[in-house]
């Protein structure tokens, strides 16, 4: 059995993702609660291994660094359109952790930066459509809205 | 700064634009690590001068919010989390050679051990946005577990 690490959590902790490390590798685990059931991870699945895994509130994205050469490299998955977002960092600083807010609104990423931790903040809202909370009015939507499984 | 805007395309071509202001702001304040975003709000470990404490910050008037109470003078922080509207914050701890998990309510600026169960060593913990389950890592015989906790 491997260890299990980096949970994050949508709403309600309606989902669950974290990493399970084994044997060298490490995977993201997606998974419904509190059922366990476990959920697709798209073209996450040809990055590995991964790290720091972040929901947004109704989970429709997931923020996550992968690998890349060797760099981490930052990615945004939108669960809903099935469009993955890469946010590579420029030279000269390492991608060590990734936070998105739940609003999908704001990107954190904490860097290397010769030796420093340093935070690197981002505005989405020209990149992603909001997540927001259940009950607000949305422009637009209706039948051909993208749904979220 | 162009280039690091370029740099963050996403697939579909629109960006992501950099508050390179707060970088710049934080990065003056000293180190910063751990990261956690609420809704405009941003908790985070700040390190200055050997000493590390917990900040919280209004994105939008980029000021920091008051956490009375939250940083002690005998304690280390080691991970914190903050819910969508930053009026809970998770953190796990070290103090007086413990390593502890804390709730922390700001509205009451007050702090509640929170009890793992069977007994572990916790390190990472996240917050769901309502602020009302959290997700901890849990050492226990030298495996790193996660546990679901619900708030009171």
């Amino acid at each position: 059995m491997g260890n299990r690490e980096d949970p994050a959590l949508s709403s309600r902790a309606r989902l669950l993702a974290s990493v399970i490390a084994s044997g060298g590798r490490r995977e993201l685990l997606l998974q419904e609660q509190p059922s366990g059931r476990r959920l697709p991870v798209g073209p996450l699945s040809r990055w590995t291994p991964h790290q720091s895994p972040s929901l947004s509130r109704n989970g429709r994205y997931l923020a996550l660094l992968v690998r890349q050469g060797d760099r981490s490299l930052p990615v945004l998955w939108d669960r809903a359109s099935g469009t993955l977002h890469r946010l590579p960092l420029p030279m000269g600083q390492e991608a060590r952790r990734i936070h998105l807010s739940p609003d999908a609104r704001t990107l954190a990423i904490e860097v290397d930066r010769d030796g420093r931790d340093e935070l690197r903040l981002f505005d989405l809202r020209g990149m992603l459509e909001p997540d927001l909370p259940s009950g607000l009015l949305l422009q637009g939507g209706g039948a051909s809205s993208p749904q979220i499984p | 700064m162009l280039l690091l805007a370029q740099a963050l395309c996403g697939c579909t071509g629109e960006t992501a634009r950099p508050l390179s202001g707060l970088d710049r702001s934080l990065a003056m304040d000293g180190s910063s690590r751990d990261a956690s975003l609420g809704d405009g709000v941003l908790a985070l470990i700040q390190g200055r001068g050997g000493r590390e404490r917990v900040a919280l910050i209004d994105l939008v008037q980029q000021q920091p919010l008051p956490v009375p109470g939250l940083n002690r003078a005998d304690a280390q922080p080691l991970s914190v989390a903050v819910d969508a509207r930053g009026d809970r914050l998770a953190l796990v701890r070290q103090r007086q050679g413990i390593t502890e998990l804390v709730l922390y309510r700001r509205p009451l600026a007050s702090t509640e051990s929170i009890p793992l169960v069977p007994p572990g060593v916790p390190r990472r913990v996240t917050l769901d946005p309502d602020g009302r389950t959290l997700a901890v890592e849990v050492s226990r015989d030298g495996i790193w577990q996660v546990d679901l906790v619900d708030l009171p």
